[in-house]
C-alpha cells in the first residue's frame, strides 16, 4: 500500500490515497473526489463519496463469506448520482473498503493540517 | 490542496453518526409515548393520554430540531428506521416508570453526544446540546415527580391520580429562564 499526495497529469488533480487495486484523486477545480477502482472512473461530490463509504462499509461481509447461497456471491452497488454500477465480489468489496477508508483518513488529516495551517500537499 | 470535507460541512463524520443515532432515538421515543397515550385512552385514562399524545409531539419535535440543524450544516440526516414499540403495559405506573427509564435513556445519549463534540471541537454543535440537556432536566423531572404521585394519591382515587398525573410541570429554571 502506498500513501502519497502528489500531483497527477491533471494539473488540478491529487492522488490522495492509492492501493493495488485502485486509487483516489482530489479534483481541486471541479471539488470532486475521482475513485480510481478495476480501471474505472468516477467522479463523486464529497457527500457522495462519503455516502458511498457508508453503503461499502455496512455490506454485511460476513454473511457474504458464510452463505452458500448465489445470491450472495456478489453485491451490486450504485454510488449515488452516478451512471456507474459496481457488482463486487467479497474480495473486491474488502479492496474497495480500504481503498475508501484509506481515502477518508487522508481527507481527515488534510483537515487536520488545515485546522493547523498547512495541507497535505505542501508536506509531501 | 482544498480541504473538501470541511468545505462541504463543519460536521465531523463522528458528531454526524452520533445525531443520526440521536434522531431515531427520540423517533423511537415518539413511538413508545404514542404507544402509552393510545394504552391509556384505552383504559379510561384520558388525561394522562392527553399527556402522552403531548410527549410523543415534543420527542418528533426534538428530532426534527437534529434533522433541521444536521441538513442545514451540510450534514446528512438520515429518516430513521422505528422498530416495533411494546403497545400494552401491566398498569398506568408502568407507563410512567418506562417513561422515565427512556427520559434517563435520552440523557445518557445527550451527555455521550457532547463527550464526543467536545472531543472534536465542535462547539457549534454543543450548544446546540446544551439546549437539550436543559429539556432533559425537565423531562426527567416530569417523569419523577409523576411517579412520586402514585404513592401520594391513594390507588382508589385513580381518576384524582389521572389528573393530577397530566398536570405536573417544571417550573424550577435553575437557569433563570
Amino acid at each position: 500500500m502506498i500513501v502519497s499526495a502528489r500531483t497527477t497529469s491533471s494539473a488540478h488533480a491529487v492522488e490522495i490515497f492509492r492501493t493495488e487495486r485502485g486509487a483516489v484523486y482530489q479534483c481541486d477545480a471541479t471539488q470532486r473526489l475521482i475513485l480510481d477502482f478495476w480501471d474505472t472512473h468516477t467522479a463523486l461530490s464529497t457527500r457522495d463519496f462519503a455516502q458511498f463509504r457508508r453503503m461499502v462499509n455496512t455490506i454485511d461481509v460476513q454473511q457474504m463469506a458464510l452463505s452458500t447461497g448465489s445470491a450472495y456471491d456478489v453485491e451490486i452497488l450504485a454510488p449515488p448520482r452516478s451512471e456507474r454500477c459496481y457488482v463486487l465480489t467479497l474480495c473486491e468489496i474488502i479492496h474497495l473498503r480500504e481503498l475508501l477508508n484509506g481515502s477518508q483518513l487522508m481527507l481527515d488529516l488534510n483537515s487536520m493540517l488545515r485546522e493547523c495551517g498547512c495541507s497535505l500537499t505542501s508536506i509531501a | 490542496m482544498k480541504d473538501l470535507v470541511r468545505l462541504r460541512t463543519s460536521v465531523k463524520e463522528s458528531v454526524e453518526l452520533a445525531l443520526n443515532q440521536q434522531i431515531q432515538m427520540e423517533m423511537v421515543s415518539s413511538s413508545k409515548y404514542l404507544a402509552m397515550a393510545g394504552w391509556c385512552d384505552r383504559n379510561g385514562f384520558d388525561y394522562s393520554a392527553g399527556f402522552f399524545y403531548k410527549q410523543s409531539e415534543e420527542e418528533r419535535s426534538h428530532a426534527m430540531k437534529i434533522f433541521h440543524y444536521l441538513s442545514d450544516q451540510g450534514g446528512t440526516a438520515h429518516s430513521p428506521e422505528v422498530p416495533a414499540v411494546e403497545q400494552e403495559f401491566d398498569s398506568l405506573r408502568a407507563v410512567f416508570e418506562g417513561a422515565l427509564e427512556q427520559e434517563i435513556a435520552v440523557t445518557d445519549s445527550i451527555n455521550r453526544i457532547i463527550v464526543i463534540c467536545r472531543r472534536e471541537n465542535d462547539f457549534a454543535t454543543d450548544e446546540l446540546m446544551k439546549w437539550f440537556v436543559k429539556e432533559q432536566m425537565e423531562e426527567e423531572y416530569i417523569a419523577r415527580r409523576c411517579l412520586d404521585l402514585f404513592d401520594q394519591i391513594p390507588a382508589d382515587q385513580i381518576f384524582e391520580l389521572d389528573k393530577q398525573l397530566a398536570s405536573v410541570t417544571y417550573d424550577g429554571a435553575p437557569f433563570g429562564e
